[in-house]
């Protein structure tokens, strides 16, 4: 069989052994295990170059001649890899998470989890914009009970919102858009070049770059970014690697997807639509940040810089220019990276000592110093400091925009990584600076179990810094040629 | 093969006076089933005849045409028969219990025998060539179900039903004036007579007015918006197994008989230029689709809140009908069966979990989720289902609804569509919380019978099934777009 087809049917039938174990005592093993096996099939697709066949599979026919079919490209294998080994290291860390913040019903959680992170590998391997429409809206439907897993009225409430957003946005901008695109094609495969690349319609093509913006919503350009924010009323685990990595990247990775193989990059440039996302894109990475400098809760600025970052990719792609391109989905795996390392270390400060909000982080270096240190790290990545990978992906951005003679956009970047700073500096002075509060539980301290896994995505991180030469040599040979 | 068309009314006829010699309710509950089982058998095999070698006629009493009464049995007559046929099936399958438990023991065995006349009722209206005997089979169902509405145990019932007569009677006079006018002008009862000779008539005022009257009655018939109101009264009062039933089917007869009357018999003439009457309805189902969306979402319960929803459905199925393409026709037929399925299955849980409850408040679905989390499954699926999302049939409909109205003149009537299939989003999502998220307030439990889950659970599977291969819904109405039309589809 496939190997694409084995990676999906083997999560499937990881939910049902998740399930028909559900009251064993140690289900997270099953979990990582599940987790783990989802890496090895990534690597295994990497190793074997199976993403070089670009055939497509088709499973069914739901429409007539529209299929839900599967192939795998150089873009998608990055976020392939990139989401799974993630989702490892968040697998590792729930299951003390949950201990030790008292949650109930873990098969629950794994269970939807494990859904999420399968709809989020379809989402990557769909060879079409059918399928990743339908795998984006199961995508929403199954973090729903992730996002409410409290239950309490407050989570209900913004698990409410999370769903409406979502659902709404995809059902009235997204498939009309969908319906547009095959009118005029006839298809809606994923083909280099685009499919629309030969429709002459300015104005048309416009329309369905307003109506992609908004209708994948789950890559949080404003004006509908608000059920990112909601979303962070969830479980760590949930924030970290859902809406920091898999549900908001798959947004972005159909962004992607729509602009180089749905419409194609030459029909963007000479309608001049691409200008439309940058405008959006910019608007939303300058306002995400102003928003962010005013938030207290550790959890909430994470968010909102989350769509900052997200934009960036956004703003990278719609620039159109190869080494802006190559920016994109170096951004894609590095800011990955970066927050998913911030949110599980702001999901141990809050585990051990209860503390939400970045005023009250004074002198927690001396309580946890393994975790400010990992986090000032994750900081340093969003500013895109060296030597962090932040840096590498921000260089290149802007080599891009230089490339592109759209010079204004210099000052956009410029400006919001000195708002990035702004926000992000007092969460690295505060505790290594300021003394701490005798308030707080002294005896309460760092969980190693819930340490070393972030210590581990942190170690990827330097590592990856000095070996990006291999990604971009890869993105060079199988996404854009420089 | 050529009986079929004439077996498929005459046989239950012949089984009802046998019926009402045994009066045994255990037994005639049995002789129902197996008779619908046998009818929904007989359907098939027309169908699959029908879609092999064409049209199949039957002349009674071997009478040549225009003379004699003839049986009619295109691709049309097949797809809404199956539909009627199943949907009777399954809630009799999933209905035995609800019915003793509901309706008086003294009438259970009358009910059994009232449900398959009008059953009759329905598989002559789809199945006649005749228009004069359409109206009495229309007769023939709007007697049985008055029936059917009056042995609700509710307060309201009564007057449902009496109401349920009233306006069902005016709407059938309604359209006996309209057969009337046109016996005058084309001198002939039967329909492809009547097509033929319509073309030569002079049109009159009268015609037009004929026309007037039939859309009065149809639109009475098939609740079209603002002649709904009957149609919320009859599902908050009616046996709520029958709700179940109409829900999946009195209102799709309509939709039939409107097909067939403006898109068949009277399409030589374009009934719809007249007088704008094509816009004057889109107009109306506009208003009512948003409307009574906004209606649903604002009532408490339950069974109100599916009736509204179903009233906005129905204006969906118009929308895509009066844009007169064949695109737009087929998008309807296709939901006309998708969402007979959807509701009829959400009915059918809402009766099964509330028998002998009028009123069923949105607090009453509280705590579900944990009782019955299997049950309730099905109820997800389904709700998914009115949404539109996608693997669901619903979102094949709304695809196609969508697809024909933006290649048509009237592309901005998707963006109405649009936004009220997230409002229904909104008021759907307010039940699936209550069931999931809080707790029983009653400790009553429900007891749920194997024989109704099978019910609720292959309706479930129909529209699974549905939205993963539509390879039948969307070919078969595909076709007959094409033939009431005329011409290709993309």
């Amino acid at each position: 069989m496939n190997s694409i087809i084995l990676h999906l049917v083997f999560i499937i039938l990881g939910i049902v052994i998740l399930y028909t174990l559900r009251n064993i005592k140690s289900l997270y093993i099953v979990h990582v295990l599940i987790s783990f096996l989802s890496l090895l099939f990534s690597i295994n697709a990497l190793v074997t170059k199976k993403f070089l066949i670009q055939t497509h599979i088709d499973i069914i026919q739901i429409i007539p001649n529209l299929f839900i079919s599967f192939s795998l490209d150089g873009l998608g294998i990055i976020f392939l890899i990139t989401s799974n080994a993630l989702w490892l290291m968040t697998a590792i860390y729930s299951d003390k998470y949950l201990e030790l913040n008292k949650y109930k019903n873990k098969a629950k959680f794994y269970i939807f989890f494990t859904l999420s992170m399968f709809a989020t590998n379809a989402i990557i391997y769909s060879s079409n914009l059918l399928t990743a429409f339908i795998f984006y809206e199961i995508l929403t439907i199954s973090t729903y009970p992730l996002v409410t897993f409290k239950g309490d009225s407050d989570s209900i409430s913004n698990g409410k919102k999370y769903l409406y957003y979502l659902l709404g946005t995809s059902i009235i901008f997204l498939l009309p858009a969908i319906i547009i695109i095959y009118s005029i094609a006839g298809t809606l495969d994923y083909e280099i070049g685009g499919i629309l690349a030969s429709y002459n319609n300015p104005l048309m093509i416009k329309i369905l770059i307003i109506l992609l913006i908004f209708g994948v919503a789950k890559s949080a350009i404003m004006p509908f970014h608000k059920w990112l924010p909601f979303a962070m009323i969830a479980p760590t685990p949930v924030s970290a690697l859902l809406h920091a990595v898999a549900v908001v990247k798959s947004g972005v990775f159909i962004i992607i997807k729509v602009v180089l193989y749905i419409f194609g990059p030459l029909i963007l440039q000479e309608s001049g639509a691409n200008i439309i996302i940058i405008l959006f894109a910019s608007i939303t990475i300058l306002l995400s940040s102003i928003i962010a400098i005013k938030q207290d809760s550790i959890k909430l600025r994470l968010a909102y810089s989350t769509i900052g970052q997200l934009s960036y990719i956004v703003l990278a792609i719609a620039i159109l220019a190869p080494y802006s391109i190559l920016a994109a989905t170096l951004h894609l795996i590095f800011h990955a990276i970066g927050k998913i390392i911030l949110f599980l270390t702001a999901g141990i400060i809050t585990t051990g000592i209860g503390i939400k909000k970045v005023s009250e982080m004074n002198g927690l270096a001396s309580k946890f110093p393994y975790t400010i240190f990992l986090m000032s790290l994750g900081a340093l990545i969003m500013i895109g400091i060296p030597p962090t990978i932040g840096f590498i992906s921000k260089w290149y951005l802007i080599v891009g925009i230089i490339e592109s003679t759209k010079i204004y956009l210099l000052a956009v970047i410029i400006i919001s990584t000195l708002l990035n700073a702004s926000y992000y500096l007092p969460m690295i002075y505060k505790p290594y600076f300021k003394s701490f509060e005798t308030k707080y539980n002294e005896s309460n301290s760092e969980d190693m179990r819930l340490v070393t896994p972030v210590i581990i995505i942190g170690l990827a991180a330097i590592i990856l810094f000095f070996n990006t030469d291999s990604i971009i040599i890869f993105i060079q040979e199988y996404i854009i040629k420089l | 093969m050529n009986q079929l068309p004439i077996l498929i009314i005459i046989l239950p006829l012949l089984l009802i006076p046998i019926l009402l010699l045994i009066r045994k309710n255990e037994q005639v509950y049995l002789l129902s089933i197996i008779i619908s089982f046998i009818n929904l058998i007989l359907v098939c095999l027309l169908f699959y005849h029908v879609q092999h070698s064409g049209p199949l006629f039957y002349e009674l009493g071997s009478w040549k045409a225009p003379i004699g009464i003839r049986l009619n049995a295109d691709l049309l007559s097949c797809y809404f028969l199956l539909l009627i046929n199943l949907m009777s099936f399954i809630c009799l399958i999933s209905g035995k219990e609800l019915i003793n438990r509901q309706i008086e023991k003294e009438n259970i065995y009358l009910f059994y025998i009232a449900w398959l006349l009008c059953n009759i009722g329905f598989a002559g209206i789809i199945l006649t060539n005749d228009i004069f005997n359409l109206f009495v089979f229309l007769e023939i169902s709007s007697l049985s179900s008055y029936f059917l509405i009056s042995q609700g145990n509710y307060k309201g019932s009564m007057i449902a039903a009496i109401q349920y007569l009233f306006i069902g009677s005016i709407g059938a006079v309604f359209i006996l004036l309209g057969i009337g006018i046109l016996y005058v002008h084309t001198g002939t009862l039967n329909m492809s007579d009547i097509s033929d000779n319509i073309i030569n008539a002079k049109i009159s005022l009268s015609i037009i007015f004929a026309i007037g009257l039939f859309f009065l009655g149809i639109g009475i018939k098939s609740a079209i918006f603002p002649l709904h109101g009957w149609l919320i009264r009859t599902y908050a009062y009616s046996p709520s197994v029958i709700v179940a039933y109409f829900s999946g089917t009195s209102t799709k007869i309509g939709i039939y008989i409107l097909i067939r009357v403006f898109l068949d018999i009277l399409n030589n003439i374009n009934p719809f230029e007249y007088y704008s009457l094509a816009q004057l309805i889109l107009f109306l189902s506009l208003v009512g689709a948003l409307l009574s969306t906004i209606y649903a979402i604002k009532q408490t319960e339950i069974k109100k809140m599916f009736a509204f929803s179903s009233v906005a459905q129905i204006s969906y199925i118009l929308i895509a009908i009066m844009i007169l393409t064949p695109e737009g026709v087929a998008a309807s037929l296709i939901h006309v069966f998708n969402h007979s399925i959807i509701k009829t299955g959400l009915f059918l849980i809402i009766a099964i979990l509330f028998v002998n409850n009028q009123n069923i408040k949105l607090d009453d679905l509280s705590g579900l989720g944990k009782n019955h989390p299997f049950f309730m499954s099905a109820f997800v699926v389904l709700s998914l289902g009115l949404i539109g999302l996608p693997l669901t049939s619903g979102f094949i409909s709304k695809w196609y609804i969508i697809q024909s109205l933006i290649h048509s003149d009237y592309w901005y009537i998707s963006i109405v569509v649009l936004i009220t299939s997230f409002m229904t989003l909104l008021y759907m999502w307010k039940i699936i919380e209550k069931i999931y998220f809080s707790e029983s307030v009653n400790n009553n439990v429900i007891t749920i019978l194997n024989h109704q889950v099978i019910g609720v659970f292959v309706l479930m599977a129909l529209t699974i099934y549905l939205g993963l291969d539509a390879s039948f819904t969307t070919s078969v109405s595909g076709e007959i777009a094409t033939s009431l039309l005329g011409s290709e589809i993309k």
